[in-house]
């Protein structure tokens, strides 16, 4: 289901696994980091098609650990520190040296409509994708075996992990975001009004901090924990499966909770998932 | 004045809205009428009374909701009128949901139900016509906007579809096939929850137990096996059953499913 | 709302502001019930925006409104239909103690009368009676615009408030002599 990629030209390839000189069309001051710290790093810049258009990026990896920052600028700065030290230890890669095997860990950069697509689907590497776009740019990044970490944005915010912790700092508009095996961080300044938000884990705890004039329809649902917050939370519903008593043993078993709730009166609809984490709503 | 004309002036005189003139003369009553003038102070206490009852207050909920709704529909009047022709699946929501209103606005629906009939009663053929219009305006945003590309437009075409009515097998189709074939988890999990306004069409189970065999989100499964739960659903103990002996899935999701099969029995 | 069906959809704003709370008290009065009082006005304002050409600025705003919230009602109640059954005499004894755990100094006793039981006696008053009252008494509606939003003469609307006044005191009479007994 891919529905940002349809004709979209590739601009850029960043080598995941080689020294390979950054391409860049625009070489950009990059505040992040100085390439020249790492060898391993390569950077690309991408202009955005239509600056005065809503921008979207989307990345989708499998290893790699990605960090999203809004800065004040135009362009979308794609930077891949490609075998973090980490990583090398790891892999026990001697000191100067790096895997010649390029062809098939790059990372790919494209530009159509407004959208940046950064993708990284093999299997091999690992390491960081350090991206920097607008502050008001919507973002979408699926990872598989890495965290996500997204900080200074305000649009629509979609991330997604399967092994790794997923956090949303110091943003604004709304989040969607999963983690199967990680804890979900989320901290909000402002919300977008009337954007439906939802946030889910498996295992890992679910930690939202919103601000104290939102108002929100909340649903909570937590099979093996509890829900927290400081918000002064008026719960309209709860629904408890009856509590069980297992034979012979005496063992209470709980299951299959959702609680129902508003604050300030209620607004958007609000779901926060988790099997085996709590939940905790922060007051911002 | 007549005993009877007084009577149908009283609320205007307790209101304060007979007039100068129609007071002294309702006065003028009064004073020759004993029965008007005890029937004027005892039952004028009560209406009088009747200001004294507390006043119920909305929750904040409505305005959100109204703003909510007239944004949306000036969005989509102004798309509307920019850009008339385009595929169904590609108009954004409210651009079809200004349309259907356009549309029933040209059919010249009236809205006026007159009479004297009971109130919240029975009713006339027109407001079951009106009431098909709000089902089917209702459908189309929960359709649409389950269609859009971000993922909180999609959540709100979910919760959209708790307002379908229950029998609407459109709505019940596109939830179905947001639980299998969504790209994002929020969306399937807000999905699988949202079946339960349909849980009286014996096609919600078959569909949430093809769903789970297909499913391998854990998160997802878990919130399938609650809803075959709440469903009683006993052509689902098989499927449960080899969930939890299956060695390769999910710890949590194995022991939900032990869990289920308990329930169940 | 002649500015609103002539395009200025925003002003429809103005008129949420002003008429939002007397419509979600009206439903309140007449079906109990917060949570779908509050459906039933997101309802009205829906149905103003869609039926907005349909609107004659001849015609008084507020019975077009009630007449437009009056078949909401009607529509939601066919859409219950028989599933949810309100048992009429736990309600009307919540309501009763709503009323008098908050007992303000004029809320407690007015006139002699208990409002608890004015209260109850309101739920007990038939529906149509209770909605002329409430539109006359609540909202503060001329008998003019009652008549239209009901469909009748204004000479029928007098005496139908009435009528409706007069049954609540006996309802309320009744209320006072089982209280006492």
């Amino acid at each position: 289901m891919n529905r940002f990629l349809m004709g979209g030209m590739i601009v850029g390839m960043i080598a995941a696994l080689g020294a390979l000189p950054a391409p860049a069309q625009n070489p950009v001051q990059n505040p992040l980091q100085n390439p020249a710290e790492n060898q391993n790093s390569a950077q690309i810049t991408v202009a955005f098609s239509n600056p005065s258009q809503p921008r979207r990026l989307v990345v989708k990896t499998l290893m790699h650990k990605v960090t999203i920052k809004g800065y004040d600028g135009k362009d979308a700065i794609i930077e891949s520190s490609a075998i973090s030290e980490r990583r090398r230890r790891e892999r026990n890669i001697p000191p100067g040296m790096h895997p010649l095997n390029v062809g098939r860990g790059g990372i790919e950069v494209t530009e159509a409509n407004n959208v940046v697509t950064v993708s990284a689907e093999t299997p091999l590497g690992g390491g960081d994708i350090q991206i920097q776009v607008p502050v008001e740019t919507s973002v979408t990044v699926n990872t598989i075996n890495n965290g996500v970490s997204v900080e200074n944005i305000s649009g629509e915010i979609e991330v997604e992990s399967v092994n790794g912790g997923v956090s949303v700092t110091n943003s604004s508009g709304s989040v969607v975001a999963t983690s199967m095996n990680g804890k979900v961080t989320v901290v909000l300044d402002k919300v977008a009004p009337g954007k439906a938000m939802s946030f889910s884990s498996m295992n890992g705890t679910i930690d939202v901090t919103l601000p104290a004039d939102i108002k929100a329809n909340l649903k909570m649902k937590v099979d093996n924990g509890d829900v927290y917050t400081d918000f002064d939370v008026k719960v309209t519903n709860e629904a408890f499966d009856t509590t069980e008593s297992k034979t012979g043993k005496g063992v209470r078993i709980r299951g299959n909770r959702t609680t129902y709730g508003t604050i300030n009166g209620g607004g958007p609809e609000m779901q926060f998932t988790t099997f085996n984490g709590r939940i905790l709503i922060h007051k911002k | 004045m007549t005993c009877e004309e007084a009577k149908t002036r009283m609320t205007d005189y307790w209101s304060r809205t007979l007039g100068e003139a129609g007071e002294t003369e309702f006065n003028a009553h009064l004073a020759s009428c004993e029965t008007c003038r005890s029937e004027v102070s005892r039952v004028g206490a009560l209406w009088q009374g009747l200001d004294l009852l507390p006043l119920e207050e909305p929750s904040g909920k409505v305005r959100d909701r109204f703003y909510e709704m007239l944004g949306a529909y000036r969005q989509g009047l102004a798309a509307a009128e920019a850009r008339p022709a385009k595929r169904w699946w590609t108009i954004p929501a409210w651009q079809m949901a200004a349309a259907a209103g356009l549309v029933a606005v040209g059919l010249g629906i009236g809205y006026g139900v007159r009479g004297n009939g009971p109130l919240f009663g029975g009713a006339p053929a027109e407001v079951s016509q009106l009431r098909e219009e709000v089902a089917n305006m209702r459908q189309l945003v929960a359709l649409s906007l389950m269609q859009q590309q971000s993922a909180s437009d999609r959540l709100r075409g979910v919760s959209w579809a708790y307002r379908a009515e229950p029998s609407d097998r459109e709505v019940l189709g596109a939830l179905v096939s947001a639980v299998n074939h969504d790209a994002n988890v929020n969306v399937r999990l807000a999905a699988v929850d949202a079946l339960r306004r349909f849980s009286a069409s014996p096609e919600t189970g078959r569909a949430a137990l093809q769903s789970l065999s297909k499913q391998t989100t854990p998160i997802v499964q878990v919130a399938l096996i609650d809803l075959l739960v709440d469903l009683k659903d006993p052509q689902a103990a098989p499927e449960l059953r080899r969930l939890s002996g299956n060695e390769t899935a999910n710890e949590g999701v194995r022991q939900k499913a032990q869990w289920a099969l308990e329930r169940l029995q | 709302m002649a500015e609103v069906s002539a395009g200025k959809v925003a002003r429809l704003a103005v008129l949420f502001e002003r008429y939002h709370r007397p419509l979600f008290r009206y439903f309140v009065s007449m079906n109990g019930n917060r949570e779908q009082a509050e459906d039933l006005v997101q309802e009205v304002f829906f149905r103003m925006l869609r039926y907005r050409t349909s609107y004659d600025p001849a015609q008084s705003f507020t019975a077009w409104m009630y007449q437009i919230a009056r078949n909401a009602g009607v529509d939601q109640v066919r859409k219950r239909g028989t599933a949810q059954v309100v048992d009429i005499d736990t309600f009307v004894d919540r309501r009763a103690e709503l009323v008098s755990a908050s007992p303000g100094p004029e809320e407690s006793v007015s006139r002699g009368q208990d409002l608890a039981l004015l209260r109850r006696a309101m739920d007990q008053l038939p529906e149509d009676k209770r909605e002329i009252l409430v539109l006359s008494r609540f909202q503060g509606m001329k008998h003019e615009d009652i008549a239209e939003v009901l469909g009748c003469e204004v000479g029928t609307v007098k005496v139908r408030v009435y009528r409706a006044i007069r049954a609540l005191e006996q309802i309320y009479f009744t209320l006072e002599k089982e209280k006492a007994s």
